[in-house]
């Protein structure tokens, strides 16, 4: 037996999971309909698909709300998990998933999929038999993915940089890194069965002020770690910026070099996407202005030409959104994709080339670590502060970093900390804000662009 | 002066405490940050390691309220901290309140200064005006 199925073993013999049949779910999967992979669906569609976020804490209600976002039209369908079991603590999970049963009030914030089973899940999946996108922020998700894929859900968010550095303070990176290698092997074998499984990183990070050459430098890392596991479909992605054109250009770069960086492994094969979400920022609490700042988001989208777009609702501001909003926000968004043609192609050479300078000495730094397995140079990059995140809670980030927002509104490195930033890029970066100002009036200006939305 | 800051509790919003940083940074102070989620035994631990003049807690989704009402007995049990100037800020309590019933109820768990809701800078300069009061008196 391998070391790997040997782990696997141990992951699911836990007392929560109700004796795991490795044989019948890989004659699931085996059989599962080409409509439940996304990457069916990346491979023969050409619209963008649009997916929203969801979950809740019993069978019942996810199962009404898929039924809302299907009348909505939906692409993709979404499986948010609650925090007790991104946190592992299924016992607590199952007790609030038992009061939210038996009070008619939700008591978790998602859908604790490891307690309700995958033979349970699996009948949901297969009934609406759309492709079921899985939201968590694990930062050790093997049992979950495990539960996961045994449901009928071919699409896995996340990954060791994206899911830790924007939630936690404490968790050790290097062992997210081993969790998430456990994760991207599982999903390389499953894949070997029938369509590819499909992996998506989680560009927006803290969504706050983080410059396009940091989201795209860990996009490419994690899409890098995944693709040398075996993974053959892979989503890179990222959030709206604030400034269209700093979004298009991002756009352009991150294609451009996710295939490049993908060769240069050897790993052409794999099909790479682009996913794109919608404002992840403070919402504005006026819904009528939320409804708007969403339908410019979908019309960036456009402009940028992602293959999915995972949407947010008119009810941001205020809390978990109703199933009415949520699916609300779908129908909005698949009309404004309808009508929408006729788009202009807008490229900025110079942005682009500074872009494509940073985020490639950036990679390059990573790459000269003297450590032998790409996993620990990404970990020696973000403990030495070659990579480095604004706003990121945990202890190992760096927070040397500054940006700040020009007058374009184009997210601007004023301070690199260790980041490799080449001097000219730097250069061009400071030459566009007013830096002649005392640092107080900078950090007002940096509490406004943080706010810029609302 | 040294001031030894951070977010209490499990509260992980980490915008402000950022910029907190650097605005004292700003203001010449010597910043010892320890960030979000952080326990109280742990700012005590770390004002009388550093040796720090100022110890300013900070709250976004209010749970300072609960964390607050043992301040005085923790701090009784370190004897070199008798001298710190206790600030908290953010917003100090879950759901509305208002600064009237806020202030004077965190000044009796401790604090010499209470700040519920208030402008970053507006605060900063708060604490300058009180060091400087109790200077010269």
């Amino acid at each position: 037996m391998s070391l790997l199925q040997e782990e696997r073993e141990i992951i699911l013999s836990n007392e929560n999971v109700d004796a795991f049949d490795f044989d019948e779910v890989e004659d699931f999967v085996k059989g599962a309909n080409e409509n439940l992979f996304i990457s069916h669906h990346f491979a023969t569609r050409d619209k963008m698909l649009v997916q929203p976020r969801g979950g809740f804490p019993t069978y019942a209600k996810q199962f009404a709300l898929y039924e809302f976002f299907v009348d909505a039209n939906v692409d993709v369908l979404p499986l948010t998990i609650d925090s007790n079991t991104r946190l592992n603590d299924y016992a607590t999970a199952k007790k609030m998933l038992r009061l939210s049963e038996e009070n008619e009030i939700d008591m978790l914030n998602g859908y604790p999929l490891v307690n309700h089973g995958y033979r349970t899940t699996r009948k949901m999946m297969t009934h609406f038999n759309h492709p079921v996108s899985l939201r968590h922020g694990t930062p050790d998700a093997r049992l979950l993915i495990e539960m996961a894929i045994a449901s009928g859900i071919f699409e896995i968010e996340g990954g060791p940089i994206t899911y830790l550095l924007p939630y936690s303070k404490n968790f050790p990176l290097d062992k997210a890194f081993l969790y998430w290698k456990y994760v991207e092997r599982v999903c390389a074998n499953y894949s070997a069965l029938n369509k590819p499984i499909n992996r998506e990183s989680f560009g927006p990070l803290t969504a706050t002020l983080v410059p396009p050459s940091i989201t795209i430098v860990i996009q490419l890392l994690e899409m890098l770690l995944s693709l040398e596991e075996g993974v053959k479909s892979f989503s890179v992605s990222f959030s709206q910026q604030g400034s269209m054109t700093q979004d298009i250009v991002t756009g352009t770069v991150i294609r451009k070099l996710a295939h490049h960086y993908a060769r240069a492994i050897g790993c052409e094969d794999a099909a790479i996407h682009l996913v794109y979400h919608q404002w992840m920022g403070a919402f504005p609490m006026n819904k009528d202005s939320a409804d708007q700042l969403i339908n410019m988001s979908t019309v960036i989208a456009s402009m940028v030409g992602a293959d999915k777009i995972i949407t947010k609702t008119r009810e941001e501001a205020s809390g978990i959104p109703t199933k009415e909003a949520n699916a609300l926000t779908v129908a909005n968004t698949q009309y404004t994709l309808r009508i929408l043609s006729g788009l202009p192609c807008i490229v900025d050479a110079e942005e682009e080339d500074m872009l494509t300078a940073e985020v490639h000495a950036i990679m390059e730094a990573v790459f000269n670590d003297p450590a032998y397995t790409l996993w620990r140079k990404v970990f020696n990059s973000i403990k030495n502060g070659v990579i480095d995140v604004p706003f990121s809670p945990h202890i190992i980030n760096h927070n040397e970093m500054i940006t700040i927002r020009d007058a374009e509104k184009n997210i601007r490195i004023i301070e690199r900390g260790n980041v490799p930033i080449p001097d000219r890029c730097y250069a061009f970066a400071k030459a566009k804000c007013d830096l002649n100002k005392d640092t107080t009036s900078i950090i007002n200006d940096i509490i406004h662009d943080i706010g810029i939305m609302q | 002066m040294k001031v030894v800051t951070g977010v209490v509790g499990n509260d992980i919003h980490v915008v402000a405490n950022r910029l907190m940083d650097l605005s004292l940074n700003a203001r010449g102070y010597e910043v010892f940050n320890l960030g979000v989620n952080t326990y109280l035994e742990e700012f005590f631990d770390a004002a009388v390691e550093t040796g720090a003049d100022i110890l300013l807690i900070s709250s976004l989704n209010g749970e300072a309220e609960g964390w607050s009402r043992e301040v005085k007995l923790l701090k009784a049990k370190y004897k070199t901290l008798d001298n710190i100037i206790m600030m908290i800020g953010g917003n100090l309590t879950v759901g509305s309140g208002n600064a009237e019933d806020i202030i004077p109820r965190y000044k009796n768990y401790g604090f010499d200064m209470v700040c519920h809701q208030v402008n970053l800078n507006t605060g900063l300069d708060m604490l300058e005006a009180y060091i400087k009061e109790h200077k010269t008196s």
